[in-house]
């Protein structure tokens, strides 16, 4: 057949051509079995001990083992690499390796050598010596002996509840092959051999990773999907379109878009309570602020339930204390300091002090901004004048080197957390003045109660202990509470993403179809 | 000197001046970062930073040595193409640019062929009716696309054909074995930041056009009774291109610098995306790395064109241009 090229036949081929991409793409968002998800950073570092993010540590969950790993959607545990772990007194414990659990890229069985190797690595460094940016997570642990190909003993330098939440159970627990640790040497940096459930298929650095099933893996916890693709897309903003655009079937969102997302189809909205925290943290020794009535009047005159509102879009709940509804420690009767203007400028009376300036620290994002910009309207009332200063992160996480802290006045800081209050209370000890408590506060009794937290295992003890450390802060004045934050995610009505309760630390291997 | 001789020499000089350029901007720009507060162990570490760990990053990445043994070292090694290696993830920073940069130039050039295939027509079309209601009209589109930000014009391409149409994907560069895939991944950036060059071409062709229209020559032919459309399209055009070609140099640098935007709203990765998450987290030698390559391109780019008007004017190889 001959065909002729006149202008027409030109125009409705390049026509065609043209079309051609927007109906392979349509067609494509149509039918998929897989999920792909929006991933906020990219993978830095799969060396567990040395990850950088949760990306990784979400990731480091899925590929590879732990001793024993958390169930779905929960901080309880069972199980995993373990076939028994049994605790012979509040210092040791002796485990036993399920037999048969394969490394992949033919690394070969997983023997109790490895999980000293694993564990040595947080207690003595890597092979040169370094110590893991994550070694405190497993700072209990004194020793790892082996006794048999599949048995040994763990034993701690005290005793701790700590190590099972923040260290075992988590990323950092991740049970790596010696003999191909010994062998990619700084590639393990870069790929990541594990016995769990999935494998890191591919890693396209800045674009995208495939998590796939592991087709050896013989343990209870077999993952759900062949395959789950995570794109990395840093802001919320673009994956949240992305998601519309229905290129994503899950993604975390920002607050201010919440309305949009409940009024999306085939859509699911997932709203956790988080447990991190944000508080406006006051240096005690710094000028008029050392005076704790100083100190108090600006609890009182700023006013925490108009920043929720105003910074947070109403989206999120305000905190009344360190630690978060839910984590063991949670003081529910902290006392709510609701803005009361007549008793701020009472105290301020009382000190005599008039004309105030202070200066407020903080990052410069949008929300940040928003906060400081409440306070200073809020502490102009009362007659103290707040100076705005908003640094990129880049300068402002470098104020915990060497002392830089030390003439911040108030700061807005926000810190992620863990599940277990040690975490959490470890920043605010006299150890860290000079290095993140910016508040400077120095309290011996708080110190001493930390320790007795860290090694206390009655679970109603500890609760005291950690509402006993909250006591002493709120006397102290130095923390004025704003949230524990809140995480949103849409997700395609025939997906089931799962998460552990602080919303941040996703389980891929507990992904399902709804 | 014979013309080929005048050539060489040229060229030659353009090179050492290209090299010398290259220096030039990385030593300003190796100094400059270092003048920014902050540092890469905070940023990368936040609050779990122990002083140990500060140090150990800090050594590893050289920072702790004199200013000018550091650049000594990344001078004498990038020479050799070898930028070191990123403390994070130990990769090699050359592997890591390399990896980036064939998406921005896709989408740089892109962009410039969008914007040269929209912008000329509409420059001629606006020169053959000055005045009219279509130049007014034109003009009108023109300084629109000019003066709209690439952020705007990002979120109404994305309304319109990602979200409301489902026609184009929003986030990425597509799959690297799957040309489709590449191609509908490259459109929405490629316009998004095509638009304001468009703007820009289209004014430069119409002035540029009017002004060879009213030389004597053309005149002449329009005397002699040959068709406006012949005078524009085989004589007048080409010389209203010259201009054009000039900043085509400049627009292939401008495009990959101004790439940053339209990298980080579609979630793109390129060296622009790359170069500003490296100086949010300080990280030195990434930032260094990629601006050695910006530059070498930049420059690369203005030779060429510099090179192509050279050998259709040889009074720019004499220096008489």
């Amino acid at each position: 057949m001959r065909m002729k090229l006149d202008r027409r036949t030109f125009l409705a081929g390049s026509s065609a051509l043209a079309i051609l991409p927007y109906t392979r793409f349509a067609m494509a968002a149509g039918a998929r079995t897989n999920p792909i998800i929006a991933v906020d950073a990219d993978i830095g570092n799969l060396d567990p001990g040395n990850r950088v993010g949760t990306t990784e540590g979400n990731i480091i969950r899925a590929v590879c083992q732990t001793l024993v790993r958390f169930e779905p959607g929960k901080t309880s545990w069972t199980n995993d690499a373990a076939k028994e772990i049994k605790q012979i007194s509040d210092t040791e414990f002796d485990f036993e390796l399920n037999p048969g659990q394969m490394f992949t890229g033919g690394f070969g069985e997983m023997t109790a050598d490895d999980v000293k190797f694993t564990y040595d690595r947080y207690i003595n460094g890597d092979k040169n010596g370094k110590k893991l940016a994550y070694a405190d997570d497993l700072e209990a642990l004194k020793s790892v002996e082996v006794t048999g190909k599949y048995t040994g003993k763990l034993v701690l330098k005290h005793p701790s509840a700590a190590l099972w939440l923040i260290g075992i159970c988590d990323a950092s627990g991740a049970i790596l092959s010696k003999k191909a640790a010994e062998q990619l040497g700084d590639k393990i940096a870069t790929t990541l051999i594990g016995s769990g459930p999935m494998v890191l298929k591919e890693w396209r650095p800045k674009e995208q990773f495939v998590l796939a099933a592991n087709p050896d893996y013989k343990g209870a916890y077999k993952a759900h999907f062949d395959e789950i693709t995570g794109k990395i897309i840093p802001e919320h903003k673009t994956s949240f379109l992305s998601y519309q655009a229905k290129e994503l079937d899950f993604t975390a969102f920002d607050a201010d878009q919440l309305a949009t997302a409940k009024g999306l189809p085939d859509t699911k909205v997932i709203d956790i309570p988080g447990i991190d925290y944000t508080w406006i943290g006051i240096n005690v020794v710094k000028g008029d602020l050392a005076d704790i009535k100083v100190r108090q009047a600006i609890r009182w005159a700023i006013d925490v339930d108009a920043i929720i509102q105003g910074a947070y879009s109403g989206a999120t709940s305000r905190a009344k204390t360190l630690l978060a509804p839910g984590l063991l420690g949670n003081w529910a009767d902290a006392p709510l300091y609701t803005r009361d203007v007549a008793k701020a400028q009472a105290l301020l009376a009382e000190t005599g002090k008039t004309g105030l300036t202070f200066t407020f620290t903080c990052l410069n994002d949008a929300t940040s901004l928003a906060v400081a910009q409440i306070a200073q309207a809020n502490l102009a009332e009362v007659g103290i004048t707040l100076t705005i200063n908003a640094m990129d992160s880049g300068a402002y996480w470098a104020l915990g080197a060497g002392d830089a802290s030390k003439d911040l006045e108030l700061t807005l800081i926000p810190y992620t957390s863990k599940f277990d209050p040690s975490f959490q209370t470890q920043w605010f000890l006299a150890s860290q003045i000079g290095l993140w408590n910016w508040q400077r506060w120095n309290s011996p009794e708080f110190d001493k109660l930390h320790q007795e937290g860290l090694e206390t295992l009655d679970k109603a003890k500890r609760e005291a202990i950690y509402v006993n450390m909250q006591k002493l802060l709120d006397e102290s004045a130095s923390c004025i509470w704003i949230t524990h934050g809140r995480n949103f995610f849409v997700d395609a009505a025939w997906l089931k993403p799962m998460f552990l309760p602080n919303g941040k630390d996703w389980q891929f291997e507990f992904f399902d179809k709804a | 000197m014979t013309r080929s001789q005048r050539t060489v020499a040229f060229i030659a000089s353009r090179l050492a001046s290209m090299v010398l350029t290259i220096a030039g901007a990385t030593l300003l720009l190796f100094l400059m970062v270092r003048l920014v507060p902050g540092d890469f162990a905070s940023v990368m570490l936040g609050p779990r930073a122990t002083p140990e760990l500060r140090a150990q990053i800090i050594h590893d990445m050289g920072l702790d040595r004199g200013m000018l043994e550091q650049l000594w070292l990344f001078a004498s090694r990038a020479v050799t193409g070898n930028f070191g290696e990123d403390v994070v993830s130990h990769r090699p920073i050359l592997d890591i640019v390399l990896d980036v940069i064939p998406n921005t130039l896709a989408l740089a050039f892109s962009a410039l062929t969008l914007a040269l295939v929209v912008g000329i027509p509409i420059g001629v079309i606006a020169a053959l009716k000055p005045g009219s209601w279509l130049d007014s009209g034109l003009a009108l589109l023109s300084i629109s696309f000019i003066t709209t930000p690439t952020l705007v014009v990002s979120v109404i391409l994305f309304l319109i054909f990602a979200i409301g149409l489902h026609w184009l994907p929003v986030a990425g560069a597509g799959d690297p074995g799957d040309v489709m895939d590449r191609l509908q991944h490259l459109i929405l950036p490629s316009v998004a930041l095509a638009l304001g060059w468009v703007g820009y071409i289209s004014r430069l062709v119409r002035a540029a056009l009017l002004d060879t229209l009213a030389e004597l020559h053309v005149r002449t032919l329009r005397a002699y009774g040959v068709s406006e459309y012949r005078i524009v399209g085989l004589y007048a055009l080409k010389l209203a291109l010259v201009p054009v070609v000039s900043i085509l140099g400049i627009g292939l640098g401008d495009l990959i610098g101004s790439s940053v935007v339209v990298e980080i709203i579609f979630a793109r990765s390129g060296i622009g995306s790359l170069i500003f998450n490296s100086i949010a987290q300080r990280n030195y030698p990434v930032v260094q790395a990629c601006v050695v390559f910006i530059v070498a391109f930049y420059i690369v780019a203005n030779l060429v064109v510099d090179m192509i008007n050279a050998l259709l004017d040889p009074r720019i190889a004499a220096g008489r241009g």
